[in-house]
């Protein structure tokens, strides 16, 4: 397997939605990322909205064990892989498995939490017929760089825009047709783990030399996707005129100006890119 | 010196509201009158809702439909600057037609999918008389269409339900009754005010393939009031 000697940084923020400070929700969004400072030949990040409906009135929890899932499977299914092994092999085993062992995980946490916090009844009238899964449903997005590949993983709405080393931004997975309206592909369905998309990118030539992600309240806010996917080239231009500290500083002001200006929803943006 | 922001023009999300008028000749007299005074009368409320959440645009047309469908108000209007025009009565009732104009605006373009779920407010006292499953098959067909939230209102004991409930398209919500002038203006604040409010930050809802189940969770309806009067049309 052919591997490439390269350092990544990961950095990100979540913000609460200009709307949710208005009504005193808290931010439904949640993001985690590995390693939580400094460089690595191997990253993984995540993010996830919760959905926030009455009925998901623990989306949350829900948001921070999505996280926390995807980052602790990818950990895992990066350590198991064989070296020797294909590509074409870790492609399909990443199909077959972290899907399933996202979802599992996912559930798992929200078993946990359930057990320890039961629902109220007044809570079990609003959830109706629906399962206790569905009070904490929420999207995962996740990245993972290793010196082989990148893996690209999507679940529900949100965005992943890779930005190429002379500036062009593309999206690196197709667009989801049953994400139309307000409506997500969730951890919290039935079959979640068989809603999950992937891509696998094995071109070390063409790497991305910057990756970013992001929950729905940030393409939302702005007039049309021209003006989203500007925002991939602006951080990326920013990040080498300026540095990371520099977006790390800044990162926060950004998305409340956009939730205020835009959508009003939360945002949480997360940021793969090359030490420099 | 500071970067500026990341990104293009930001913008609130577009809110589409279309009233959506009988206008035969069964509705003239004080159905239309009432129909016309209680819209307008809304309007103020629909502004004030409309500031409390300026992370939407709302934006409001409106169809009369009796022999064929027009445009009554065929600009998007911002609530801000939203004046009613006084409909009158007479003639068939093309409800087909109407559906037909709605699909023509709920394609992509002219809509965005960014835009928040359409509010389809239908308005009638009657049956149709053109093909109207041609027309709502046509906008049933689209995503707007299917996605919109889709509100029917029936006037007096002549209301065709089993039309306006295949308009609603899903079994949790049913058409709601006005057979007197207060429960009419009730029902029209009600989708003016309360459903906007829900449809102008919409959660996200899990994935479903069902028909059944509403878009947006809409608010409770209004209690009627046991003092107004009785069913009068």
């Amino acid at each position: 397997m052919v591997s490439l000697s390269l350092f990544w940084e990961v950095i990100g923020k979540s913000v609460r939605g200009a709307s949710h400070c208005r009504s005193g929700m808290t931010n439904q969004d949640d993001i985690n990322y590995y390693p939580g400072q400094g460089a690595s030949d191997t990253v993984m990040i995540a993010v996830s909205d919760g959905h926030g409906s009455p009925r998901c009135f623990r989306s949350d929890r829900g948001a921070d064990f999505a996280v926390k899932a995807a980052v602790g499977s990818l950990r895992d299914f990066i350590c198991d892989q064989d070296p020797c092994q294909s590509l074409s092999d870790i492609r399909q085993t990443a199909k077959d498995r972290l899907s399933r062992e996202i979802t599992m995980r996912w559930q798992h946490s929200v078993e946990s939490h359930y057990k320890i916090y039961p629902f109220s009844e007044s809570e079990y009238q609003i959830l109706k017929d629906h399962s206790h899964f569905y009070a904490y449903g929420a999207t995962v997005i996740s990245v993972c760089v290793t010196p082989w590949f990148i893996l690209y993983i999507q679940l529900g709405d949100g965005d992943i825009l890779t930005v190429s080393a002379k500036g062009e931004v593309e999206r690196p997975l197709p667009v989801d047709t049953r994400l139309f309206a307000n409506e997500t592909t969730s951890l919290c369905a039935t079959h979640a783990w068989a809603d999950f998309r992937f891509w696998v990118q094995t071109d070390l030539v063409n790497l991305p030399d910057m990756i970013l992600l992001s929950t729905d309240g940030y393409a939302n806010s702005f007039q049309d996707d021209s003006g989203f996917l500007k925002v991939a080239r602006d951080i990326w231009e920013i990040l080498r005129s300026d540095g990371k500290d520099y977006v790390q500083k800044h990162l926060e002001e950004w998305l409340n100006e956009t939730s205020e200006g835009g959508s009003g929803d939360d945002i949480t943006v997360g940021l793969v890119f090359p030490s420099r | 010196m500071i970067k500026k922001r990341p990104g293009g023009e930001l913008a609130s999300r577009p809110l589409h509201f279309f009233w959506v008028a009988d206008c035969s000749g069964s509705m003239s007299g004080d159905k239309i009158q009432q129909l016309n005074t209680a819209i307008r009368e809304t309007i103020p409320y629909m502004q004030k809702v409309a500031e409390e959440n300026p992370y939407a645009s709302l934006l409001i047309r409106s169809i009369k439909f009796s022999d064929g469908a027009q445009w009554h108000i065929s600009q998007p209007t911002p609530v801000a600057d939203f004046k009613w025009l006084d409909l009158s009565a007479g003639g068939m009732t093309d409800m087909g037609k109407a559906m037909s104009l709605l699909a023509e605006q709920l394609q992509i373009p002219p809509m965005t999918d960014r835009a928040l779920p359409p509010v389809l407010v239908l308005i009638s006292d009657g049956q149709p008389t053109d093909e109207f499953n041609e027309g709502l098959n046509a906008l049933m067909a689209l995503p707007w269409g299917k996605k919109s939230v889709r509100i029917a209102i029936a006037i007096g004991k002549d209301a065709d339900c089993d039309t306006l409930q295949q308009f609603i398209g899903h079994s949790e919500m049913q058409p709601l009754k006005a057979n007197n002038p207060e429960q009419l203006i009730n029902y029209i604040r009600w989708v003016s005010t309360a459903v906007i409010k829900s449809v102008s930050s919409p959660p996200s809802q899990p994935e479903t393939n069902s028909q059944s189940v509403v878009n947006v969770p809409l608010p409770p309806l209004p209690v009627p009031d046991p003092t107004s009067a009785g069913d009068v049309w």
